[in-house]
């Protein structure tokens, strides 16, 4: 528990820290130059506000997590993205044969579901829900399951 | 020498085997036997066709239609008689009993005898009603004899009655080719009930009716028994077990004296031969199984798929598999089993049932011998699983009852005989999808076993 109260901790002290910056820093080197009217301004300044939010996530994201899980986030959002594809195709095309598009979709879900469980197990913050499961235990009961959906994915497709 | 005993035996089982599909021995029944002079042709008839003919009165002791609980007689046909009733021997009960017992009855009635009770007893179980007071003349004052009955009006004169309805085979017309007519003289009306196995095989023109000449021969009661189409003169009756039974409104129709007559309609340019003994003939011949009956030969039904084997009558078929069923029947005509040819705008049909048809297909016929005719269709099976009857039931006017059931098992598909996915192109981005999702976590997963350094070093540290 104690590292997460930490963390939240800072994310709370460093969230001003930074915003006050891009306001003071961001918007007149980027809007003084393109945009003329002061109506403007006023979306101008809360669209760049937003977008340094994301930036200020992102860097942080970048700066805080391990290696690892970026590597879990990068293999989700693969799987988002087939899995998105593939229902959109489903809606488009039509579901036949429909045991294809089940095995087919629910083979993303499925991995999806899996991966983020390996997440959870390996994030550093969550040590303590966990106290038994060492990462590679995790990782181990990740791969098995992952081969045994595989398996009945494939089968089920036939 | 041999050849000719052949021969010989041949043309004998030839000889024998012309008579009814259902027996020769025929019962007669008249008030005396002497009476039967009078339809010598008639019966001369019956016999020449092969019939063992015998001949009884009500009165006699030792008619009996039953022996050990069987058949005695194969058909009886009965005459008028004087007598109330028939006898012991004879009750509606029996008769009724021996119609059970699948034999056939020919009853001649006459307006001038009146119907015994029994006989009318037994036909009101049929739904066939007789006038009253057991007596009724049918009288027509546009179609009578002008030879015969120039002052009574009572020998009616029918063109010959064809068929009943489109689709139903024509059995009952013999060929007129002067003009002939039927002679119906002295004749009693009945009136049917709405059941499905009567059928009236010659009604009274729409101008006759039907009064009692002892009560109303002066002037007609208000209370008609009945008029016009509403009388039958020829009824037949066809039971569920294909027993047959005829009533035959006038017995005069049948005797030597109608055979040979020549008759003028009223209006009529000449006189004109009867066809009372061809139509006669017809008949009797129905009523004794000799036309109108048919047979079922075989009954089979395979697989009709392609690399599948051949096998007759499966016990068990899959879901949506190509069937094939051929039935085989054949028709008694006179003397002989023939080709049985369905009629002009009607279908033999058959039935793929489970409790309601899945299917009502008709059948076509395929091929034809002369003593049979293949009827068979080709069809896919229902996306259905369970038991079911291939069925036919064939239930027309003047043919004997045809019900055949055929049970068989139809199975789902087995688990091997789904096609493979890949063999449907449209699964292959769904395949395509599983591909992708397998291959990225092999990825994954090497990536995740080949990167591991910064955080072993954190993680060894927080434990």
């Amino acid at each position: 528990m104690a590292p997460k109260k930490s963390q939240t901790k800072d994310a709370s002290a460093a969230a001003p820290v930074v915003t006050t910056g891009t306001t003071a820093s961001a918007v007149p080197a980027v809007s003084a130059p393109s945009k003329k009217p002061s109506s403007a301004a006023v979306a101008a300044k809360s669209s760049d506000a937003w977008s340094s939010v994301a930036t200020n996530i992102l860097s942080h994201y970048q700066k805080t997590t391990p290696q690892r899980t970026k590597l879990i986030d990068l293999f989700m959002a693969f799987l988002v993205v087939v899995g998105g594809l593939q229902f959109v195709y489903c809606v488009v095309a039509g579901n036949y044969p429909f045991n294809a598009f089940l095995s087919g979709f629910s083979a993303t879900v499925g991995q999806f579901v899996l991966t983020a469980s390996l997440r959870i197990q390996t994030t550093e913050a969550n040590k303590a829900d966990f106290p038994s499961v060492s990462p590679e235990r995790a990782f181990a009961d990740y791969v098995v399951g992952s081969l045994i959906l595989h398996f009945f994915c494939v089968n089920f497709i036939n | 020498m041999t050849s000719l005993f052949t021969f010989l035996f041949l043309l004998f089982a030839a000889v024998a085997q012309a008579i009814s599909s259902s027996g020769s021995r025929l019962l007669v029944v008249l008030e005396d036997v002497a009476e039967k002079t009078q339809y010598s042709k008639f019966l001369g008839d019956l016999e020449g066709r092969g019939f063992q003919v015998s001949y009884e009165t009500p009165k006699s002791e030792s008619l009996s239609l039953f022996h050990l609980g069987e058949r005695s007689y194969d058909h009886i046909l009965f005459f008028p008689t004087k007598a109330k009733g028939l006898g012991p021997n004879l009750t509606a009960n029996l008769l009724i009993k021996f119609i059970n017992a699948d034999g056939n009855i020919l009853l001649a009635l006459s307006a001038q005898k009146q119907a015994p009770t029994a006989v009318i007893a037994a036909l009101s179980e049929l739904d066939i009603h007789l006038p009253s007071e057991r007596t009724g003349l049918v009288v027509d004052h546009f179609n009578y004899d002008v030879t015969s009955a120039a002052e009574k009006h009572d020998v009616l004169l029918l063109p010959t009655p064809g068929a009943l309805r489109p689709g139903v085979k024509d059995f009952f017309s013999p060929a007129t080719p002067n003009g002939e007519l039927l002679a119906v003289p002295q004749a009693i009306g009945q009136v049917l009930g709405n059941g499905e196995l009567l059928t009236p095989v010659l009604r009274a023109p729409s101008t006759a009716y039907s009064y009692n000449p002892k009560e109303e021969a002066e002037a007609l009661g208000d209370d008609l028994f009945a008029a016009g189409k509403q009388l039958s003169l020829v009824t037949t009756v066809q039971a569920r077990n294909s027993a047959r039974l005829t009533v035959l409104g006038s017995a005069d129709m049948l005797s030597d004296q109608w055979f040979d007559a020549k008759v003028q309609k009223v209006g009529g340019k000449a006189a004109v031969a009867t066809v009372n003994r061809e139509f006669a003939k017809r008949v009797t011949g129905w009523t004794f199984n000799e036309i109108g009956v048919l047979r079922v030969n075989w009954i089979e039904h395979h697989l009709n798929e392609e690399g599948q084997g051949n096998q007759s009558n499966p016990k068990i078929y899959r879901i949506k598999n190509d069937v094939t069923y051929s039935i085989s029947m054949s028709e008694y005509e006179w003397d002989h089993w023939a080709a049985f040819k369905v009629p002009a705008s009607d279908d033999l049909q058959l039935e793929f049932s489970m409790l309601s048809p899945f299917h009502r297909l008709s059948l076509k016929p395929t091929v034809s011998s002369e003593e049979s005719t293949t009827y068979s269709t080709n069809f896919k099976l229902p996306d259905q699983h369970g038991i079911f009857n291939f069925k036919i039931n064939h239930k027309r006017p003047f043919f004997n009852n045809i019900e055949e059931k055929n049970t068989v098992s139809v199975r789902h598909f087995a688990h091997d005989e789904w096609p493979r996915s890949y063999a449907i192109s449209g699964a292959w981005p769904w395949i395509a999808g599983i591909g992708a999702t397998v291959t990225g976590w092999s990825f994954f997963v090497a990536i995740w076993l080949f990167s591991k350094p910064t955080g072993k070093g954190e993680s060894k540290k927080t434990r």
